[in-house]
């Protein structure tokens, strides 16, 4: 039994940030899930509640989810990030890399959610 | 007059080929069936016959729901993905499952379909891109209901405009919910989108 963990959904589509909320519950009922509908929104959340894994969209209005994601990898070395977005061009995966964050294509499926959480329970 | 040489149209088709068979590996996933896909034919003609081509395969149809974003960068284009209004909240329902109730489902379902046309123009114009070793910036994606004439107008296209036209037909097998792409260029972007074609074809004859 792993303690549970707090994941941050960051993403600007409210349907998406539903789907990944029901399919973490469903794999982890007692794991927190916070969500942010912005880059900016989610420094706020992060600096408030300190997540043990981050999922970040990358095309949202404002900031957009590689500044975010850089920030936050200042701000929290220690913490998993992943991408989770439609953009699948080669050079936003060379982008993630770079950051030393992880890369998972967009629909969200309960798979590509188990697969970012048991990266997490494993590390 | 815009024209593409038998080796250029051949390159483009197989491009989007590639391009379009991505988007329906997402769309497969996003709805959790089958997802079958026309071979894309490609013509360039105006707004006015586009709307007319859209309208003449889905007579029976009333309004189209189109999600487009912009993009920018090897070549710009507006693409457009465009399904009958009427099957738009069942795909919603097929992405979110049965547990949403039909209230919340409706009133999100225009910011589902926004997601769903994200998810699946990117995935074709991101593998474009992926193709011709370039990127391609994307705007967010934005919501249009009406005719396909409105639809193509709404999305930023003048009466003259050229249009590439992508015949695709996504088919829910399931669910015979037919949905179409089209991309939407001006002559500048066009003569940019056939400069990457011809890299294209160099580097696959190993010349570049």
């Amino acid at each position: 039994m792993t303690p549970a963990k707090t994941v941050l959904i960051v993403d600007d589509s409210r349907v998406s940030r539903m789907m990944a909320r029901q399919y973490i519950a469903g794999l982890h009922a007692d794991w927190i899930v916070e969500e942010a509908g912005t880059g900016e929104e989610s420094l706020v959340k992060a600096r408030a509640t300190p997540p043990d894994l981050i999922l970040m969209d990358v095309n949202m209005p404002g900031m957009g989810g590689i500044a975010a994601a850089e920030q936050l990898r200042q701000e929290f070395p220690a913490v998993p990030i992943s991408l989770l977005t439609a953009n699948v061009q080669t050079a936003t995966r060379e982008r993630a890399a770079q950051l030393g964050i992880g890369f998972m294509e967009k629909p969200i499926t309960e798979a590509r959610i188990a697969q970012l959480l048991a990266a997490l329970e494993a590390a | 007059m815009f024209s593409l040489s038998e080796l250029e149209t051949d390159a483009l088709i197989e491009i989007f080929n590639i391009g379009v068979g991505q988007a329906a590996a997402s769309m497969s996933a996003i709805v959790n069936e089958t997802v079958r896909m026309s071979v894309p034919s490609v013509s360039f003609i105006n707004r006015t016959d586009a709307a007319r081509l859209l309208d003449g395969k889905a007579p029976e149809a009333g309004a189209i729901c189109g999600v487009s974003q912009h993009y920018e960068g090897a070549f710009s284009t507006e693409a457009i993905l465009m399904f009958p209004e009427d099957k738009s909240l069942e795909i919603v329902r097929l992405m979110v499952g049965e547990s949403v109730p039909l209230k919340e489902l409706t009133e999100m379902e225009q910011e589902a379909m926004c997601e769903i046309g994200n998810i699946i123009l990117n995935s074709c114009v991101g593998t474009l891109a992926n193709i011709f070793q370039r990127e391609l910036h994307g705007s967010l994606p934005e919501y249009h209901i009406g005719t396909s004439d409105e639809i193509l107008i709404a999305s930023g296209s003048r009466h003259d405009t050229v249009v590439l036209m992508l015949h695709i037909d996504f088919v829910l097998e399931k669910h015979q919910i037919h949905g179409y792409v089209a991309f939407v260029l001006d002559i500048s972007a066009l003569h940019d989108l056939k400069e990457q074609i011809n890299l294209y074809i160099a580097r696959a004859m190993g010349q570049a």
